[in-house]
């Protein structure tokens, strides 16, 4: 057997092996998840947290408006404290659906504390210069709703070292709901998620 | 006797139509002795939502980490899409009663169908 003949069998073998040692992907059942917890925040924490604030508010009357209408609602500052790259959507998302399905409350987005989440309610009335548009068409002056409520929050990390070497990590999604006529909370929420498993574990 | 006859007659032909497709079910056979449903309280708030408390007790020497689930249908057994169809944790201490409070998550959902469950099962 020549010397590149051998090199070839070698290299096919180690790849064998290789692929044949490789982990499957597989897709989660987020219906009925039972994979291992991870020390960081995933899916199933921001659903738990989403749906303990959203019966906290529908309990509390907050949202109830007594002539029966809805409340426009605008997103707030919402602050991620803790060590993780996350998007504070993947937790107010959630929620804003889940308000808006109760038809207690409309979501503005045109506004937000960055400026419009949508810039084009904003963006289609510079139409009303330009000749080429059917001025009937563009939105008249004075037409966008104010918001008359305020959702703002924080998710704060701690992390605790055991005295057995384990870590503790724990999550606090706290969020408030704010009048913006008086500036008073409405409703303020707090879900605490708790984590512990092994000091090496990196939860960022 | 007529009489009662007559209204055991009418209390059987409306207790069949009875609406029964809202329930609580224990679905892991493995904990459905330990843990009794006792009462299940509805009413319909002011704001239109319906709300439900179950109430329950777990009859072992073992705290027991439970989670639930609600499905929600409209009148005519359409379902209602909610974060709660969801599994959700909660706990059940040993020899103790439990409550689980839920609301509808609009005025459309009017039946429900609420499963009780083990962790990890």
């Amino acid at each position: 057997m020549k010397r590149s003949q051998i090199a070839a069998v070698v290299m096919a073998a180690a790849i064998t092996l290789m692929t044949g040692c490789a982990d499957k992907t597989e897709r989660i059942d987020i219906n009925n998840d039972e994979g291992a917890q991870v020390m960081g925040l995933d899916y199933r924490d921001f659903n738990q947290a989403a749906a303990d604030a959203v019966q906290s508010m529908l309990k509390s009357g907050a949202l109830d408006k007594k002539s029966g209408d809805r409340y426009v609602l605008a997103i707030s500052r919402i602050t991620n404290d803790t060590m993780q790259h996350i998007d504070t959507d993947q937790l107010i998302k959630k929620i804003r659906i889940e308000l808006l399905r109760s038809g207690k409350v409309v979501v503005t987005t045109a506004v937000g504390m960055d400026g419009a989440e949508d810039k084009m309610a904003k963006e289609a009335r510079k139409l009303r210069e330009d000749a080429e548009f059917n001025q009937r068409t563009v939105q008249e002056e004075g037409q966008l709703i104010a918001p008359d409520m305020s959702l703002s929050g924080k998710i704060i990390q701690r992390n605790v070292k055991m005295d057995d070497g384990k870590q503790q990590v724990e999550y606090y999604f706290m969020l408030s709901l704010t009048e913006i006529k008086t500036g008073l909370a409405w409703w303020e929420g707090e879900t605490v998620i708790g984590k512990r498993g092994s000091g090496k574990s990196v939860s960022w | 006797m007529k009489i009662y006859s007559l209204i055991f007659a009418l209390l059987l032909i409306f207790g069949g139509c009875a609406d029964n497709s809202s329930y609580v079910k224990v679905v892991d056979s493995s904990i459905d002795r330990d843990i009794d449903i006792e009462d299940i309280k509805e009413r319909v708030r002011e704001d239109g939502l319906k709300e439900v408390q179950v109430m329950g007790e777990n009859d072992t020497d073992e705290y027991m980490l439970l989670r639930y689930r609600v499905v929600w249908q409209d009148k005519d057994g359409f379902d209602v899409p909610s974060i709660s169809s969801t599994w959700r944790d909660f706990p059940v201490h040993k020899n103790s009663n439990f409550t689980i409070n839920i609301i509808a998550p609009n005025k459309e959902a009017q039946k429900y169908q609420l499963f009780i469950n083990r962790q990890g099962e």
